[in-house]
Parts: C-alpha cells; structure tokens; sequence
C-alpha cells in the first residue's frame, strides 16, 4: 500500500526530472552554440535599451516596505476575487456575502494603514 | 449537514471587538488605560454568549464541535484573555507604543485558541493554530524598541514556523494512510487494518506530536521558550504561558482521544518519555533562574510534562486522564495568571524582575508579597490550594493507568519545584528590604489579583464544580470518539 501511494506520484518525480534536464540542456546547448564576444557596451547593465543613469548598486528607501505590505493586500484580494467572480454564481447569495465581508474586512485594513499615515511620505 | 453560523457568535463577538479596540486606539479618544478595560469586557461578553449553547452537542458542518469542550474552553479563554486585559491596562499604557492593535491582535488570537479546541478536522485545527501563533508572535516582540523583545520574538517566529511544517507534514502523512482529515474518519481508519502504512501513520503521528511539542514547549522542543518569555512584555508573557499552553493542549487532547486512540499502544511510551524529560528538566533548570520570567518560563514547561503525562496515560476505556488533564489545565492557568499579574504590578512600580530584587517584598507590599507566595504554593501543589487537588486528581489518573513509575516522577519534580518557588519566598519574607519605603497601592490590579487567589482557594478547598465541568466535557470528547470502539478489535 505504500508503494501504491508513491506510485501516484511518479508523475510528479519524472516531470521533476524532466524539467531539470530540459534547463539544463537549454543552457548548455547555449554555451556550445552561441557566439561569444565580450565587448564594454554588452557589460554594462539593461535599462530598456538607454544608456543606464547612476551606479547599478541602487539603494531603496526602506520606507517602501509599508507600501509592499499595502499592495499585498489588494493582491491577495485580486487572488480570491477571480475565481469567484467566474463561481459566485453558482454558488449562490451566500458567496456574494461572503466576498462582501472579505472586502469590507480589506477596506478596514487600509483605512486603519491611511488613518495612521502610512500613505503620507514624510 | 448543517452550516448554522449562529453557533460561531461568541468569534463574532470577539471579531468585532478587535475591530473596535483597533479603531478606539485610532481615534484616540479614549485614555490607553482604559481601552485594557473596555477588551476585558469583550472578552468576558464572549464567554458568557458561549454560555448559550451549554449542555449542547451541535457542530458548525462537520468542521467545529459545539458542545461542552468548546463551551469550557471558550470560558476558559474568554477569562484568560479578559485577566490578560486587565493585567495589561497598566503596563500597556506605560511602557508600550499602539494600544489599540495590542488588545485587538489579543483579542483576535483568542478565536483561534477557540477554533483549536473545537475543530474536529485537522486543517480547521491546523489554521486555528496559525492564528493563534502569528497574533502571539506579533505580541511577543511588541515591545520595538527592546531589544530583547525582538530577540525573543524572532526566535518565537522561527521555531514556531519551523513547527508548524513539521505538524503539517504530520497531517500530509496523516491523510495519506487515513485519506480523510475528520478525527472520526481518521481513528476509523486507524482501528482498521493498515497492512504495510502503519509505519507511515506512525511517522505522522509523531510529526505531528513533536510540532504541538513545539508549540506548547516540551522538552527537548523547549529552546524558545525561556528566551521568548524573558523578552516579551510581561502580561503577553502572561498570556503565552496560559492561553497557548491551554489552546495546545485543548487540541493535542481531542487529537489524541478522537483520532489516535486507536493507536494508544504505540504513542503512549513516547508520550510517557516525553513526559518525563519535560518534568525533570523544566524543574530542575528552573532551580538556577535569576530572572523571575525565566524562572516561571521554566515552572510552566514542568507543568507542560504533567499534563503530558497526563495525555500519556490516556485509555480508550475510561475519561479520567482527559477530565484530569482539564482539570489541572483550569488550576494551572488561574495559578499562573495570579502569579503573573503579581509580578507584572511589582514591575509597574520598580521595573525590575530579578528574584533577589523581591527581597523583602513582605514589608515593601504585603498583599503583592501574600498573593505571589499563595500562587506560587498552588504552582507548586501544596494542599489548600488548586494546585494540590488538579495534581492529585491527575496523578492519580496517571497511577491507575498502569504508570506508576511516571507518576511517581510526577512527585518528584514537584517536589524539586517546591524548592525553587520557597527561594522566591525567602526573599520576600526573610531577606532584608533595601529600603522599607512602601510601595504604594494598586487598587484595579489588587482586585484582579484577589479574584485570581481567591479562585484558587475556591478550586483548591471545593474543586467539585470544576471537576465536574471537566469530566462532562472530557466524556462528550469520549463520545465522539466511541464510533471506533465498536470497530477496534
């Protein structure tokens, strides 16, 4: 029986494998057919094809961290708001509620974070 | 199957009221001091709405029971929380920043302690936990510019997330064998025939025993504890070493006695052996303590070893281990919690918690002096007090359950423990004072206080009520487990 348990997930160890190979082969196929020609314009760091302004070791401002926080919470929002707007149909008043106390409970969050002043950059 | 949500009103009691004492401590209106009151009250209203369904036996779906044992330790935590409320209006106001997030993360933790004692499937029980653990880690390093407080809250943090993998790898296996997270479905599955899984069960099991281990701090999982103690602010020291300890073993008893009885024969001795190394060794480290946090950290995982001891001696034929384990669970946590609202006004007029800064704390203070010592004799399981019955009443359980021997290292460490508490006694009552300037009256704390003794007095001189609180909602947890009774061979 355990080895019926494991054998459910063979799957799972081969497409594993498979995906180590497949990296591996791509990137090593690369190393052997790629042209190489070091030039100064091909180090310098991407910046959307511009030529880069200030040094690449760019420092930023710890102050961002309450904004990530933020942001995580209308993602985490936006993660629970797709499928239910493909389900909530089929499930019925009880979802659309549901969704209701979850935004409201989110909308809390963010009025408590504007109330404190985290949006302000002071 | 039944979704009454009604049943959940004591939660959405607490819910509200956490949104409430975040918003009172927006708005500012209302002195800090007060709002420890006003989360009391909340806490309290919570408890007595449990109060509506006793001698129920319903469930929320097939997710969370209500019925006694969620009614016991919905008051139970309800008056945990409230005690922690007051205990904290003092120092909260003093010495820490936000006091509105403080009482409403404090109150939302404690509907998490609820669900984990009232799940009756391990993924419910598994989120209760984590909500539970992310409130007291946010509280244990509430104090930010300490560093202290940091440090033991990141420790907290990392050994509780460390945990709480291992506990869900425990409950992956678990599925795995079982293939159903229902407590009932998973002692079915065990009573059957296992063939080659049992291995893997047993793998689970004690996965899952060594994350709970972790979260209820038995040795040799203990390592945070003393640290996180020793950092935290006081009353949320007080409010880890009582709600956490008494949501854990709320979960790890109905685990065991609803889902892994069937299995009794093979976790009992490892129960057993944790058992005893938690006793000796909480106790005797205890004994080199200087810090008073650190000494109670200590004397809390001694009594983390009874009550496993107590969860070892556990039967499939008879409640009396799991009545005794919530018994002296009630006499513990009331002990605990006077002894630490004693410490915790000491420290809001001096600011220390070295042991040898109580000397003379007789003369200084003596109600705080009276109260400390009366506490500290019940942790101690001295006759008069909660203490002595709830041990006596428990290892009397672990004796009957053919474990002599563990009771009788049950004693033992008792009576090493009573040694270091007498040391915290001499220094108040024989120890000369620096100066025998009097330390002033806290009249709200001393109230809370005398309530706090003169429970243990009322639990150590007529435990019947409480006892048989006890025994009915440790007999409902045998019920929902006896479908496999029938089935075991």
């Amino acid at each position: 029986m355990v080895a019926e348990l494991f054998q459910q997930y063979v799957g799972v160890v081969v497409a594993t494998v498979a995906g180590f190979v497949l990296v591996g082969a791509a990137l090593f196929a690369n190393r052997l057919l790629a042209p190489r020609q070091a030039t100064r314009a091909k180090g310098l760091t991407y910046e959307c094809g511009m030529l880069p302004i200030g040094r690449g070791r760019l420092q930023i401002h710890f102050r961002y961290y309450l904004f990530a926080i933020l942001f995580l919470v209308f993602d985490i929002e936006a993660v629970f708001l797709f499928p239910w707007a493909l389900s909530f149909l089929d499930v019925g008043a009880m979802a659309f509620y549901e969704m209701l106390l979850f935004i409201i409970a989110l909308g809390f969050g963010l009025y408590y974070a504007w109330r404190k002043g985290v949006l302000q950059w002071r | 199957m039944r979704w009454d949500w009604s049943l959940l009103a004591p939660e959405y009691l607490l819910a509200g009221w956490a949104a409430l004492m975040a918003l009172l401590g927006l708005w500012g209106r209302l002195r800090a001091y007060w709002l420890g009151y006003v989360a009391a009250a909340g806490a309290l209203a919570s408890a007595a709405t449990s109060l509506i369904w006793l001698g129920d036996r319903t469930a929320f779906g097939d997710l969370l029971a209500v019925d006694h044992y969620t009614t016991f330790f919905r008051v139970t935590f309800g008056l945990i929380a409230a005690s922690v409320c007051l205990i904290s209006a003092g120092y909260v106001e003093r010495f820490l920043r936000h006091h509105g997030e403080y009482y409403a993360i404090l109150v939302v933790s404690v509907i998490g302690a609820t669900y984990m004692a009232a799940a009756q499937e391990l993924l419910s029980a598994y989120i209760a936990l984590e909500l539970l653990s992310f409130s007291l880690y946010v509280l244990a390093s509430y104090a930010k510019m300490d560093l202290r407080s940091n440090e033991g809250g990141l420790k907290y943090m990392l050994l509780g997330a460390f945990s709480s993998a291992l506990f869900l790898y425990g409950l992956g296996l678990i599925y795995a064998v079982t293939k159903t997270t229902h407590y009932q479905g998973i002692a079915e599955a065990l009573a059957g025939d296992l063939g080659g899984t049992k291995g893997l069960a047993l793998l689970g099991l004690s996965l899952i025993v060594v994350g709970l281990g972790f979260k209820v701090s038995a040795v040799p999982f203990h390592m945070w504890a003393p640290d996180a103690y020793e950092g935290a602010p006081l009353p949320v020291t007080a409010f880890i070493s009582a709600i956490s300890k008494a949501a854990g073993f709320a979960l790890f008893l109905k685990l065991m006695v609803q889902a892994f009885l069937p299995l009794h024969d093979d976790w009992s001795p490892l129960l057993a052996s944790l058992a005893t190394v938690t006793m000796l060794l909480g106790n005797l480290v205890a004994v080199h303590q200087r810090n008073i946090k650190r000494l109670l950290a200590y004397s809390s995982i001694g009594q983390v070893g009874y009550l496993l001891a107590g969860i070892a001696a556990l039967s499939p034929e008879t409640a009396n281990a799991a009545s005794a384990v919530l018994l002296h669970l009630a006499g513990y946590v009331i002990s605990n919690l006077a002894a630490f609202a004693c410490v915790t006004v000491y420290y809001n007029w001096t600011g220390k918690e070295d042991i040898y800064e109580y000397r003379g704390l007789a003369e200084r203070a003596p109600f705080v002096a009276l109260a400390l010592s009366i506490s500290l004799f019940s942790l101690a399981g001295m006759p008069l007090f909660a203490g002595f019955v709830t041990k006596f009443v428990l290892f009397q359980a672990i004796a009957e359950a053919d474990l002599l021997w563990l009771a009788a290292v049950a004693v033992f460490a008792s009576f090493v423990s009573l040694y270091y508490y007498l040391m915290v006694m001499r220094q108040m009552y024989l120890v000369e004072p620096e100066t025998r300037e009097r330390l002033g009256v806290a009249w709200p704390e001393y109230g809370l206080v005398a309530v706090l003794v003169v429970a243990i007095f009322v639990v150590g001189l007529g435990p019947q009520p409480l006892f048989n609180a006890a025994q009915e909602a440790a007999s409902l947890v045998y019920q929902g487990a006896a479908t496999f009774a029938a089935l075991s061979p």
